[in-house]
């Protein structure tokens, strides 16, 4: 077998392993930071800093989360800021974590407003020893009001523009934190290329409002009986980090770091397999603590050795040539519902869900004339009628048990 | 000698109810069943999947609204109902991993209920007739709110103080608790039903001369067995129903530090826990039925068990150790059955050399009610059982009907409730067939 390396490299830098605590509350001091390499995170993206001069105004609570029955927080919405820490409080700590934790590697989060600014942060962060920079071009709520934040990431000349000051004044690998909240982020990722940054860092957070307080009619997160759209995040986003990740990979061809509902191993395998060459994480972290880390390298590693990998950069985009047009998906290949006999409970969900979902394809063997169901031992079980089925799939979703009900080839 | 570890267990309602969020959390495990089983093991009715699912979607005054449409019984039935034999047993989540607590999911929506106090559903426009219901249990009450749905008149004549039969005057607290269970049934009430306490009614026939156009017999079975023993008259010796009805009514008799229970059925388990809640220090059941023939819910008996109590099935009375007034002992002997499968006495031969005895202040008998009144005219077994038409509740008096434990023999309240309904459901076919040509009152 195979011995895994979990190390990668990514824009030139070496990384213990892929996974990255991401630009957020974890990473606004130095001791969480520390706490976040002894657990065994790879990288750490210190949470945006700004200059002296910009006011950083937080407001209480700034957070809400999305709970779906009983899948605990689904997602989860702040408006928070960037850090509101003095910029060479933090930049002294960045010095020391530096020497701490050689191995790890250190990026700053940033962001500025004009072309002296930028160079300015740049030079200061780089003078601190930090190993990258991740320039935030994509908050979505507080700074794109100051011409900030997503403001920038929304637009394609503006993005260039900035990008650009930043990579003429860094010597070390520079990274652009976009934003979702566009039609296309390939445009825009192209001009960061075109700009010369060392690579992208996709996604932040999902513009959105989270919900309504229904006594206060007051939006949540609910501030003195106000509140505003803020970002979101966490596993419910992470179909839509996925899809910008290979968008930018396969058609702009430029290193992402992947960002968005990174929980398990799992999640980060499809990150990799989308093409990001590390991953970034941060609402997980904030839920369950730095320890899942054990959970997400430990899992990568027993994957890759399954797969006779030896380091996760082999995974890198082996998604991608599997994602096409649906115009040049396959008309030959039909599937049909197949229902395991064995492993089938006998709830129908499968047969609610076609029936009010779909083509009324699936029903109970025992099902008589007069509409009741027959005694024999096999009436709950559900029988598929080839002839309706369509082979759509939505009944494998409902089915509560694992791997039941599956997809198989039309034999006919 | 066992220590019983829960000697100082209070009277006071085991358990709690989910919280709201905890509710919904059990309620999403639900697989919302095509053709749910769980429904076909409701005795009222009940659309158990329905009332889950407003539950998990958020609508817990649906859920409420639901339940109470088929079973005024909301929180009742959430406490005290078998459902592990009833809706939970085919729950088809069992076959995944363990099944939807449907009690728990009820209790929660009678809590809501009692909470809110739920608009009444809009009144029937009233029919002229009047029924009266003889017993206030769970079989009048059910037959009671359907007569009311359908704008028929009511008045129940209840023997006791307040209407619900067991269910306030047998169950003991810490199953049910009783000012709960009042309140919850007196929906009957607030549905317009006249409600007249410590009232014995006259005959189904006197009832019918003085206007009332059809009668609802439900009076459960208000007698006791008792065994014969000698001694049995003695201050230390009590009949299991009146202590639990004395329970109820809040007294708390003193039943000395070593009780033994007779029977085997629910009510002497409720016995045995209410014997160690009044502080008794250790209990001894004894009962002629094998531990698989006991007659009570595997549930209580689990729990009896659970709580240190001691049983010794398979064995029968032989005499109450009395000095002078006192009850000092019991003594009993292992049996087996002539006949396998007949659990009465008369079947029953003594094990030569079995012989036990055991220390006792104070004996229970829990060996079974029988029915206590009879009625002119109405045709029962040799029991005082009334016959009825299994789909029409009808007696053989005609415009008489009759449900609950009077017709059963004994079971669930759920049951007697649910025949309560359909009783209702044949007395107001009979007003129909009659038209207009009875008197109404």
């Amino acid at each position: 077998m195979k011995k895994v390396d979990l190390s990668v490299e990514f824009c030139g830098i070496r990384f213990p392993n892929p996974f990255v605590l991401a630009a957020a509350p974890p990473t606004d001091d130095a001791e969480m930071i520390a706490r976040g390499f002894d657990a065994g995170w790879g990288g750490a993206v210190v949470k945006t800093l700004g200059l002296e001069h910009v006011e950083v105004n937080l407001v209480s609570p700034m957070m809400a989360g999305l709970s779906y029955e009983d899948k605990g927080l689904i997602g989860l919405e702040n408006i928070d800021l960037i850090s509101d820490r003095d910029i060479n409080e933090v930049l002294a700590e960045v010095s020391e974590l530096k020497k701490s934790y050689p191995e790890q590697v250190l990026i700053v989060s940033m962001m500025a407003g004009s072309e002296k600014e930028w160079k300015e942060i740049t030079r200061r962060v780089q003078a601190a020893g930090a190993d990258m920079i991740e320039c935030s071009f994509s908050c979505p709520h507080g700074m794109p009001e100051k011409g900030m934040g997503s403001a920038v990431g929304q637009d394609a000349g503006l993005t260039y523009e900035r990008a650009k000051w930043v990579v003429e004044a860094a010597e070390i690998p520079v990274l652009i934190k976009l934003t979702p909240n566009v039609t296309d982020m390939r445009p825009i990722a192209q001009k960061v290329k075109e700009a010369g940054a060392a690579g992208v860092t996709a996604i932040n957070t999902v513009k959105a409002l989270l919900g309504f307080d229904l006594d206060t009619f007051s939006p949540v997160p609910s501030v003195n009986g106000k509140s505003t759209e803020g970002g979101f995040s966490g596993p419910a986003i992470k179909p839509i980090a996925l899809r910008f990740v290979a968008d930018v990979v396969k058609d702009v061809g430029i290193p992402v770091a992947g960002v968005g509902g990174v929980v398990t191993w799992q999640d980060s395998v499809e990150f990799l397999l989308a093409g990001a060459g590390i991953v970034e994480v941060c609402t997980a972290v904030m839920r369950y603590g730095f320890d899942i880390v054990e959970e997400l390298t430990e899992g990568l590693a027993l994957y890759l050795e399954d797969k006779g990998m030896s380091s996760p950069m082999e995974l890198i985009g082996l998604g991608l040539p599997n994602i096409v047009s649906h115009e040049s998906l396959s008309r030959e290949y039909k599937a049909i519902a197949s229902i395991d006999e064995d492993l089938c409970v006998g709830c129908g969900q499968c047969i609610v869900a076609c029936r009010d979902g779909g083509h009324q394809a699936i029903g109970f063997r025992g099902r008589q004339e007069d509409g009741g169901l027959s005694d024999a031992d096999d009436a709950r079980i559900p029988e598929v009628d080839d002839e309706k089925c369509i082979g759509c799939g939505f009944c494998r979703t409902v089915c509560p048990v694992e791997a039941c009900i599956s997809m198989t080839p039309r034999e006919d | 000698m066992t220590n019983t570890s829960t000697a100082h267990a209070s009277l006071e309602e085991t358990g709690r109810s989910y919280a709201p969020h905890e509710a919904v959390i059990e309620a999403s495990r639900c697989l919302m069943c095509d053709d749910p089983p769980c429904n076909a093991g409701c005795p009222a009715g009940v659309d158990v999947r329905r009332f889950i699912r407003k539950i998990r979607f958020g609508n817990h005054r649906g859920a409420v609204r639901l339940i109470r449409e088929a079973n005024i019984m909301v929180g009742i039935c959430g406490r005290v109902c078998p459902q592990e034999m009833l809706c939970m047993e085919h729950c088809t989540r069992t076959n995944l991993d363990t099944p939807i607590d449907i009690a728990g999911l009820q209790r929660f929506a009678g809590d809501i209920e009692l909470a809110s106090l739920a608009p009444l559903p809009d009144a029937a426009k009233d029919r002229p007739e009047r029924v009266a219901v003889i017993g206030g249990g769970p079989a009048g009450v059910g037959a009671a709110v359907e007569l009311r749905k359908r704008g028929v008149g009511v008045t129940i004549f209840e023997k006791s103080d307040v209407v619900g039969g067991v269910l306030t005057r047998g169950i003991p607290p810490f199953r049910l608790d009783q000012a709960f269970a009042a309140e919850e049934l007196n929906y009957v009430e607030r549905l317009g039903a006249d409600v007249e306490l410590e009232q014995t009614a006259s005959e189904p026939a006197e009832l019918l001369k003085k206007g009332f156009s059809a009668v609802f017999i439900g009076i459960g079975l208000g007698r006791p067995y008792t065994i014969g023993l000698e001694g049995e008259d003695l201050p230390g010796v009590h009949v299991a129903s009146d202590l639990l009805t004395d329970i109820a009514r809040g007294d708390r008799p003193d039943l000395g530090s070593r009780v033994v229970v007779i029977g085997g059925g629910n009510v002497a388990m409720d016995a045995a826990m209410a014997a160690l809640r009044l502080g008794a220090e250790r209990v001894d059941v004894c009962c002629l039925e094998s531990y698989e023939e006991m007659p009570a819910f595997r549930s209580e008996i689990e729990e009896v068990q659970s709580e240190g109590i001691v049983f010794h099935p398979g064995t029968r009375p032989v005499r109450i150790v009395a000095e002078g007034n006192k009850v000092v002992g019991y003594e009993g002997v292992a049996i087996r059955w002539k006949e396998p499968g007949l659990l009465v006495p008369s079947n029953a031969v003594d094990v030569p050399g079995t012989k036990f005895s055991l220390a006792a202040d104070g004996i229970i008998e829990a060996i079974g009610t029988g029915v206590l009144d009879r009625f002119e005219g109405v045709e029962t077994d040799e029991r005082g059982v009334v016959r009825t038409d299994p789909e029409t509740m009808a007696t053989s008096l005609p415009g008489v009907f009759a449900g609950g434990d009077v017709v059963s023999g004994g079971a669930t309240a759920v049951r007697a409730y649910a025949e309560g309904k359909k009783a209702a459901e044949g007395i107001v076919a009979f007003l129909d067939s009659r038209g207009t040509e009875g008197g109404g009152r």
